[in-house]
């Protein structure tokens, strides 16, 4: 499903991802972890080819780092659900039109964007808050609607980019949880964090990153 | 897909009336452009019709010897009537042509010289539809040639003149429809640039969530069009409503062609598409 063949990226001599490789299966719950800078995120980024390697390939689905066009960037995204540390969520456009956004892009019925859509407010307890705008909710509820609108259209992976980064204990329990449900379901979930506490109890598989090399998983 | 572009054209209104300061520089500055370029339509037009009437016009003046009859006067006209570039002829009689004299220079010949010293002469008229200077010309060389012909006056030169002028008008018209439509394509541009640029986040959103780039493009897409639609319909109302009136204060007929709005709005329909595409493809690299 996942695979980094030797890849590194470099932002600068000292700072970058070093000769990774690592191999994700579908079905698998891991963990990216480590300090700020390890570069979980790099990691993430060039699973929805944000990022492209400047040594090795990434596989993702039946898609590759080495020989996909831009053109067809966006066929790997519709199958990609990505959680944003900071949400990146529509402004102006309630919680429901947030999560039916990808739908939409998708070419999704009208009638079926309001079944799917309601389905991923209840899963992730967002029902009351469908005509509410972003900023009139907490961070964690942000959050919530950033997991709805990754899962609405039924990825095939999801990417979470620290989703608990900027939530209490208790909220961050909660999207772990949310995100459990999800790859239960048969998702692939990666989940990048630094928030060694969060994951301590959870027997999912953890790879560990320091100063952008592999240390353990 | 109806779905989809239904959702798509709707982004596009929001598009439109939410960036209500560049879309409202953007409708006057088209407005601006294709008012004076409809307007230049509507010259160039009225220059076909101008054209037009100096050609139903082309005639030639054959002036014949002093000692020439009537009755030779009126074979050679029968002569001319033969040829099939000409569409008439008009035999002008010593009198007739002492009657011209005196309309033109108010002075009465005859009775400053004690006689009437005008030749006859023949006004050709030439036939408009098909018309070649070059055949009038070999056929002017023909009769200057005839011993009865004391001279010919061959009007075309003017005419050719004047087309000649035209023909710099018309020059001068196409660079500056040119020039109008530049600005229009770099105005447009721009307010579709602007108009992305503040809604970068949108657009980076839509592009994790998988949008390809014409599904973001197209949103865009529609507002142009729409700054089009209304820049060059007001343009059209005003350069039709401006002509009738100033037709009205003239008392002259400037014409209107049937299908202006048609033009005006497909031109800037096709300037709109092109500069949005072109302004999109820079920030959709």
């Amino acid at each position: 499903m996942i695979d980094f063949k030797d890849i590194t990226y470099n932002y600068s001599p000292q700072s970058g991802v070093y000769n990774i490789d690592l191999k994700i299966k579908k079905d698998e719950f891991c963990f990216l972890v480590g300090p700020t800078g390890s570069g979980k995120t790099t990691l993430l980024k060039m699973l929805y080819f944000d990022l492209f390697p400047h040594k090795g390939k990434v596989e993702i689905l039946k898609y590759s780092s080495s020989n996909i066009k831009k053109s067809s960037i966006h066929k790997v995204r519709k199958k990609v659900g990505v959680v944003f540390q900071d949400y990146k969520l529509l402004k102006q456009r309630t919680v429901y039109e947030n999560i039916a956004l990808p739908l939409h892009i998708n070419g999704v019925g009208r009638r079926k964007i309001k079944q799917l859509v309601n389905e991923a407010l209840d899963l992730t307890e967002l029902s009351h808050y469908s005509k509410k705008f972003p900023n009139e909710l907490s961070g964690g509820e942000q959050q919530r609607v950033c997991i709805a609108r990754a899962i609405v259209k039924n990825p095939d992976v999801i990417l979470a980019d620290e989703p608990t980064g900027n939530l209490d204990p208790t909220t961050g329990h909660r999207i772990l949880k949310i995100l459990e449900q999800i790859n239960k379901e048969g998702t692939c979930v990666v989940m990048a964090t630094h928030n060694y506490k969060l994951i301590s109890d959870k027997a999912y598989r953890v790879i560990e990153l320091n100063e952008g090399r592999v240390v353990s998983g | 897909m109806i779905d989809k572009l239904a959702f798509l054209f709707v982004e596009g209104i929001k598009n439109f009336t939410r960036n209500k300061l560049a879309n409202f520089i953007c409708i006057i500055t088209i407005l601006i452009n294709f008012t004076i370029l409809g307007a230049f339509f509507v010259f160039g037009y009225n220059t076909e019709n101008v054209v037009n009437f100096f050609r139903s016009k082309y005639t030639f003046e054959v002036f014949l010897s002093s000692d020439t009859s009537l009755d030779q006067a009126v074979s050679l006209k029968n002569e001319f009537l033969d040829d099939s570039l000409i569409s008439s002829v008009d035999l002008i009689g010593k009198e007739e042509s002492a009657k011209i004299f005196y309309d033109e220079f108010g002075e009465d010949i005859i009775q400053i010289l004690g006689y009437n010293p005008l030749p006859v002469s023949l006004k050709v008229n030439l036939y408009d539809k098909g018309f070649d200077s070059e055949q009038v010309n070999v056929l002017i060389k023909k009769y200057e040639s005839n011993s009865l012909v004391d001279e010919i006056v061959y009007q075309g030169n003017y005419v050719d003149s004047i087309e000649s002028r035209i023909n710099v008008f018309i020059f001068i018209f196409l660079i500056l429809v040119l020039l109008l439509i530049f600005i229009s394509i770099q105005i447009i541009g721009n307010t579709t640039s602007l108009s992305m640029s503040n809604r970068r986040d949108f657009i980076e959103i839509l592009r994790y969530n998988g949008a390809s780039n014409l599904f973001i493009k197209t949103p865009f897409i529609i507002e142009a069009f729409l700054q089009s639609l209304v820049g060059s319909l007001l343009a059209f109302l005003l350069v039709k409503y401006g002509f009738v009136i100033i037709n009205s204060y003239l008392g002259i007929n400037i014409k209107i062609d049937d299908y202006l709005w048609a033009w005006m709005i497909v031109l800037s329909l096709i300037v709109s598409s092109y500069a949005s595409s072109k302004s999109m493809k820079r920030i959709l690299l």
